[in-house]
């Protein structure tokens, strides 16, 4: 009785996980735009691995592998973030024509990454850190 | 049981295996970098699911140990195309600066 509870976790949990994978690849395809599909690529990473694994891992008991898995979750967890952030940064940077495809909000931030040694020297860029440091002294 | 169990994973594999054929196909279409670099994020993932499931069907413990390496790999493998990436667009746009300049 106990094994077959077990089983119908572990596939109901298994089906959820082939549900996020399956609508990560296909938001992959109907995003038109590189940050759109950082989107679509992020629940592939979060939910999709969290429920395949748990699945396996109701699978199999609680073993030495198991905790192992839950320590793939957990960096994968921590990384999925970072590398998405640096995607879309490295897209932000080398697209010269980034208006066309996306809303560009803050120009100033995309001409900073362009060129991040001639933007820290610009006369805006220094008068805001000098007017936050006078914040700060006022503090 | 274990036919159960058996079949679930399989057919679960099976979907991956799909699932991975189309990271490829978006990986070679593009058309930007940034959706290649995406692609081969997702393939990651997909790849260190399909490991633990063999490490299950398998019974063998020590591919979970493939699969954490894996998964670092893969993350180090992101953040060094992004700035390899980057750091050659600086550099063009820099020379070409300095050449609107002389």
């Amino acid at each position: 009785m106990l094994d077959i509870i077990r089983f119908i976790l572990a596939a109901v949990l298994t089906a959820g996980g082939l549900f996020c994978l399956l609508s990560g690849v296909v938001g992959v395809y109907k995003f038109r735009y590189a940050l759109s599909r950082v989107h679509a690529a992020a629940l592939l990473d979060t939910v999709g691995i969290l429920l395949m694994l748990l699945g396996v891992i109701i699978a199999t008991g609680f073993t030495v592998a198991s905790a192992k898995m839950l320590v793939v979750i957990a960096f994968l967890w921590l990384t999925s973030p970072v590398s998405g952030h640096l995607i879309g940064r490295m897209e932000v940077t080398i697209n010269d024509e980034l208006d066309k495809d996306a809303e560009v909000l803050d120009k100033a931030y995309v001409e900073h990454e362009k060129e991040p040694e001639a933007a820290v020297q610009s006369p805006a860029e220094a008068s805001e850190s000098t007017a936050s440091a006078e914040e700060e002294e006022v503090q | 049981m274990t036919e159960a169990y058996n079949v679930l994973y399989t057919i679960s594999l099976v979907v991956i295996g799909v699932l991975l054929l189309a990271c490829l196909i978006r990986a070679i279409r593009g058309p930007r970098i940034a959706d290649r670099v995406i692609a081969i994020n997702m393939m990651g993932t997909l790849i260190v699911i399909t490991i633990c499931i063999l490490s299950f069907l398998m019974n063998e413990g020590y591919l979970v140990d493939i699969a954490m390496i894996y998964t670092m790999l893969s993350f180090l493998a992101v953040v060094l195309l992004t700035k390899v990436y980057m750091g050659i667009y600086r550099e063009k746009h820099r020379r070409e600066e300095e050449k609107k300049h002389a």
